[in-house]
């Protein structure tokens, strides 16, 4: 049973009217009596979210940090992968994870300091973009030149 | 329920007080997501033009706080050059090994050479590792504070050994 009352009704000490009041906070309010020098027994349960507000709230956001998680072990297997089986698999397996990776990451990074609702659109469409380049640059250096692996290894090789 | 309302006004009970012997507790009862309400704590400041507190000049910074933002920073470098690196070779007209050979051709000295595999190594290095930490935080293991600052110091150490080797490497 969920009690609905005025918190302020309850809020403070002593005696008070219940009508005098001027504020009004609806919000669900579960006691739990512990003393034993109340008589009346009051049993009372917590109601989680989903019983007060009818709708229910999306999974995206779960799933997103889950897919974050999932992307950066991959990325993480990656790495003695392109080592010591460098080829065309690896090197579009890398771009994809690199990509994700890192559009995620830059995303993360948007929301903590892009407040704003026109500002947020705009920014992750532009970062939307850019990782929709780098993607199509990185397939097309795998495609027509020597692969991220290779690159590396020449890099290193001087 | 009035019944209830009556019994405490009557008794004088404060519910918030958890001295009395009652324990309250909130549930939630707006379905709100943190998202949401981020954006409205940020609409309502903005509109009401109120100064944000001081944070980053006043609090004194401390390893795990320097660590997490480098994370970042390097993150964001490394994200950087890969993108310039993919859009390089969508618009310039020659190939990888043409360009490298360009680069070889301007006859840096080794110490200056060593110099630019450590700063391509160590963040990819530093990154990968204090990764690692992330995803043992996202395991739920790790959070006391002296494991916090262990497994941050072994994550600097490693990071700069690899790199070092990396340099050697070939």
């Amino acid at each position: 049973m969920a009690a609905i009352v005025r918190i302020s009704s309850v809020c403070h000490r002593g005696v008070k009217p219940l009508f005098y009041r001027s504020s009004l906070l609806s919000r669900t309010l579960v006691a739990q009596q512990k003393d034993q020098d109340c008589p009346y027994p009051l049993t009372a349960t917590i109601h989680g979210s989903s019983s007060l507000y009818a709708a229910s709230v999306s999974k995206a956001a779960s799933l997103h940090w889950t897919g974050e998680r999932v992307v950066s072990v991959l990325l993480l297997a990656m790495g003695p992968a392109a080592y010591y089986f460098p080829g065309p698999a690896v090197d579009y397996s890398l771009a994809a994870a690199l990509t994700l990776h890192g559009h995620w990451g830059i995303g993360q990074v948007l929301t903590d300091y892009v407040h704003g609702e026109p500002k947020i659109k705009m920014v992750n469409a532009g970062l939307f973009l850019l990782s929709t380049v780098t993607f199509a640059g990185l397939c097309y250096f795998n495609y027509n030149d020597v692969g991220i692996c290779k690159a590396v290894a020449l890099l290193w090789s001087k | 329920m009035a019944l209830l309302l009556r019994t405490f006004t009557r008794q004088g009970t404060c519910l918030f007080r958890p001295q009395f012997g009652i324990l309250c507790r909130h549930a939630v009862p707006m379905g709100t997501t943190a998202n949401e309400e981020m954006n409205t704590f940020w609409a309502k400041n903005n509109k009401l033009n109120r100064p944000m507190s001081p944070h980053l000049t006043i609090y004194k910074w401390s390893m795990p706080m320097m660590m997490s933002i480098t994370h970042r920073g390097t993150g964001v470098g490394l994200s950087g050059g890969i993108s310039a690196f993919a859009l390089l070779a969508l618009v310039l007209p020659g190939n990888y090994p043409y360009y490298l050979d360009l680069i070889h051709s301007l006859s840096v000295g080794p110490a200056l050479l060593s110099l630019a595999k450590f700063g391509i190594a160590f963040p990819v290095s530093y990154h990968t590792l204090n990764g690692i930490r992330h995803l043992f935080w996202d395991s739920g293991k790790g959070f006391k504070i002296p494991e916090v600052y262990r497994s941050g110091y072994v994550v600097i150490v490693l990071s700069i050994l690899t790199s070092i080797a990396a340099i050697g490497y070939m």
